[in-house]
């Protein structure tokens, strides 16, 4: 047995080293041009042209079809896309970008800024779900001529210079949108871009088929002469595809944590870790702040406590993330908003005595069964592994004795009765904090955003006078070291009063084929362009 | 002879007129029992939404109106075979329906082929070689068969033919992304059609061996077969000229009945083997709340049902003359 082991060691050694020469040489290898690029994805998306929805999926396919006026690099510090140049005036109210010359729309009209101009006021502000907070104090675009455009605001708005990539504000042509109706538009799902790919075929329930744009500005890219996202509905089925090698990358979601486990000891098959550092993703649990036992907020800590975070982490996640300790994740600390520094912290040696003195203070007594209260929870539903994580909070809670039932629905009825009826107990989700705290952490806890209309929105109903005024006061904040101040101030308090229970920062790693290489070039990942993207021949 | 039968059909399609009618209001009314709308949904996977969002979403797709307002336009429309559009998707009913429905009669025709083929030799080896080995091992074979989930059929198969012996892809309809034509795109699709019409096949198979064989032990007993074995006649000409026609008539049966049920059971097949048909469709319009959609399915399935029974009924009459004898001696 010993020997089998250490023969196994051996021969992962080996694997290990010979990966990593790989690695080494392919770093050195230039890219190849051509092939075909199998990646799924899962749910198949309602339409393609993100300018017009959030869901993940959309951005995934449209990333490709669509430019924004920058990029960013892993620090999120920005990057000429569209725009070449821009300059911030002394008072933070203009913008100016000078837009690339010479670049054309996927039907071989010339791109302007009357285009930007309409991308920014007429369609993302007003119809993407985050375009108010990406744009929401442009107040007007000036356009002096063909390939300059001038941002007025009502305030310096810092996240601004954030939210103009590809995934948040892509550029739509003028030509095809003006005067129509923009969602029954038929270029919605037949869209025309100035992006890398140009769409080809979608063939409902089963593929679409993007092209390579051969008249791309960025000159001999991208690589690939073809971009086709699968869509298959069973995950066991997704696993088998990437392991018989018909599909190349599989996006995150789209293989139980547990098989990718599996799939990674394969020999030509690995994990594509980075790329959703623009993304930000945090898991938690929402409480009702609204209702007992969560109205008081020693029982919400007493949960925090009594979570072990690092349980989770490894054992449902299978590693995938890291526990978190904040609302705001630490994949954006080069920004300085994130601190782990003055923030109460749960996982403690004592937590489950601090949960039980807690929960003894809030006047919650063991009852005859060891029991002191009993709260349902609504499972998110998003998949088995979320049930999972809900049994293991049921066993968790048990412990200081709150008695948990779970709660499984189906979508539709879990988004009315949790998010528009506010009829819950605790409920767990997952959020993307996005590059800038403003553009997505603060939705979650700003007493403005309580609102039964809109789902995923502050579904607590946390409401504290102090947190908004920090909130409001890091919208328009321009000095860095104060605005990371504020942030640091709402970490402290958020966390101390735990409205939510934040577990894990996620990482949405993907599943690839290691014929494919440069696959992660940029903070948003899968959800970048992929024109650096190519497959060994 | 064949306008007599012709007759006999057009007047069972006309029965069944009403039937899909009441079908269409019931399905009306019923799915919208189901809590949360389209626009809920929508917002929900786009991760944040507005009120605004919300408000035009609603109004968009006529969200906004009475219940009754909805339910008469729909009623209009369905008249004029108009099955709606669907929002989520930005397509009419009808194209989204039309483009998927082939995967889905191809999928379903070869596994009844296979299904009513394989069942039928099997269930009439196990009769006629009743208490040996082989009806044995047909009949355990058949309970296995039947009592194992369908989905668990398809990963094994897929585990099994396509990761470790590598003979057929995973999933799909056809190589993706390929410029075959032709034959050699026929043979693609027949290619991936293997597994996943074996594995729908699997349980309605089992079905079929178990209806055979009892009814072809119970053709077997009865005196005419007694007769012709007096007439001096064959074994072989017992059963196929004699016992197996009048066996196999419980099959179809119940072959016409689960033509219906197999649209169920193509849900988990095609979801399993990613097979871009019609269950799959439905099933995500449901998760979708796409309600137009739904309802254009359900509406194409209730046609499916009444048109199949009639056809099988059809058949009936060549298999058994006998029975449209008393079809037409029932209509006049």
């Amino acid at each position: 047995m010993l020997l089998i082991k250490s023969w196994k060691n051996g021969v992962r050694a080996l694997a290990l080293a010979s990966a990593v020469s790989l690695a080494a040489g392919a770093a050195m290898a230039a890219p190849q041009r051509g092939g075909t690029l199998v990646v799924t994805t899962t749910p198949e998306p309602a339409i393609i042209t993100n300018a017009l929805s959030s869901a993940p999926t959309t951005a995934e396919l449209a990333t490709k079809i669509f430019d924004g006026l920058l990029e960013y690099d892993f620090d999120l510090n920005p990057k000429p896309s569209l725009a070449e140049s821009w300059e911030i005036s002394p008072d933070g109210k203009t913008i100016t970008f000078k837009l690339r010359q010479g670049v054309v729309w996927h039907d071989g009209k010339p791109f302007t800024s009357a285009d930007v101009q309409f991308s920014l006021m007429k369609v993302v502000k007003e119809y993407h779900p985050r375009g108010k907070g990406n744009l929401g104090p442009v107040t007007s675009i000036d356009a002096p001529d063909a390939h300059t455009v001038v941002l007025n605001l009502a305030h310096p708005y810092a996240p601004l210079m954030k939210g103009l990539s590809s995934l948040e504000t892509p550029i739509v042509p003028k030509h095809v949108y003006e005067g129509t109706d923009f969602r029954n538009n038929p270029a919605v799902n037949n869209p025309i871009g100035t992006g890398p790919f140009k769409f080809a075929k979608w063939e409902k329930g089963n593929f679409i088929e993007l092209q390579r744009n051969e008249k791309y500005w960025r000159e001999g890219k991208p690589y690939l002469d073809r971009l086709i996202f699968r869509f298959i509905a069973d995950s066991s089925t997704r696993a088998a595809g990437v392991e018989r090698g018909e599909i190349d990358v599989a996006t995150f979601g789209t293989i139980n944590p547990v098989e990718m486990r599996r799939l990674e000891e394969l020999p030509n098959i690995s994990i594509a870790k980075g790329g959703y550092e623009a993304i930000a993703p945090v898991m938690m649990l929402e409480l009702n702040t609204k209702r007992a036992p969560f109205d008081d907020k020693r029982v919400r800590q007493a949960v925090a406590y009594a979570l072990d975070r690092n349980f989770i982490t490894k054992n449902i996640w299978y590693g995938f993330g890291k526990p978190a300790v904040g609302p705001i994740s630490s994949f954006v600390k080069g920004s300085g908003a994130f601190t782990d520094q003055g923030i109460l912290k749960f996982d403690v040696k004592d937590r489950l005595d601090i949960a039980n003195r807690l929960l003894d203070e809030a006047g919650l007594k063991r009852g005859a069964n060891g029991m002191r209260t009993k709260i349902v929870h609504d499972v998110a539903p998003f998949g088995e592994d979320w049930r999972r994580m809900g049994e293991y909070i049921k066993q968790a809670l048990a412990r200081v004795g709150i008695e948990v039932e779970l709660r499984n629905r189906d979508y539709p009825t879990f988004v009315r009765e949790v998010h528009n009826k506010y009829d819950f107990d605790m409920t767990s989700t997952w959020s993307i904090g996005m590059a800038d705290p403003i553009l997505g952490v603060q939705r979650q806890t700003w007493s403005k955003n309580i609102n039964p209309e809109v789902p995923f929105a502050n579904v607590s109903q946390y409401s504290n006078p102090e947190v908004d005024k920090l909130w409001e006061a890091a919208q328009t904040e321009m000095d860095q070291a104060k605005r990371s101040q504020h942030f640091h101030k709402l970490q402290e308090l958020l966390v101390a009063d735990s409205p939510l229970i934040w577990l894990m920062e996620m990482d949405l790693v993907a599943v690839q084929n290691d014929k494919v290489q440069d696959l992660i070039t940029s903070p948003l990942g899968v959800r970048g362009g992929l024109y650096d993207t190519w497959v060994k021949q | 002879m064949w306008s007599s039968r012709a007759k006999y059909v057009l007047n069972r399609l006309i029965h069944g007129l009403p039937i899909i009618f009441a079908i269409v209001i019931a399905n009306f009314f019923l799915i919208r029992l189901a809590p949360g709308d389209a626009a809920q949904v929508l917002a929900g996977e786009a991760g944040a939404a507005s009120e605004e969002y919300m408000r035009q979403i609603r109004q968009q797709f006529g969200l906004d109106q009475p219940l009754y307002i909805q339910f008469i336009s729909y009623m209009k429309n369905i008249l004029m075979f108009d099955m709606g559009y669907s929002f989520r998707h930005g397509r009419d009913v009808s194209s989204l329906i039309f483009e998927r429905v082939g995967a889905t009669a191809l999928l379903m025709f070869a596994s009844m082929v296979i299904s009513v083929g394989v069942g039928v030799l099997l269930g009439a080896v196990a009769a006629i070689k009743d208490r040996t080995i082989l009806s044995n091992v047909i009949v355990i074979f058949s309970i296995i068969s039947y009592a194992t989930p369908l989905f668990w059929v398809g990963l094994m198969l897929i585990i099994v033919f396509s990761i470790h012996l590598g003979w057929f892809p995973t999933s799909g309809i056809a190589t993706v992304g390929s410029t075959m034509t032709g034959w050699q795109y026929a043979l693609d699709i027949a290619h991936h059609l293997v597994l996943p019409a074996v594995t729908l096949s699997f349980f309605y198979m089992a079905l079929y061996t178990r209806l055979m064989r009892a009814s072809m032990l119970e053709t077997l007993g009865l005196d005419f077969i007694k007769t012709a074995r007096a007439k001096g006649l064959s074994d072989r000409k017992i059963v196929s000229r004699h016992a197996l026609r009048n066996a196999i008539l419980p099959v179809l049966t119940m072959a016409g009945v689960q033509v219906s049920s197999m649209l169920g059971g193509s849900v988990i097949i095609e979801s399993v083997f990613g097979w871009p048909g019609l269950g799959l469709l439905a099933f995500e319009s449901l998760f979708a709340r796409d309600l137009n959609l739904l309802l254009g399915i359900f509406f194409l399935s209730s046609i499916l049902v009444v048109v199949t029974n009639a056809i099988v009924d059809v058949v009936y009459t060549i298999v058994d003359p006998r029975i449209e004898l008393k079809g037409k001696l029932a209509h006049g």
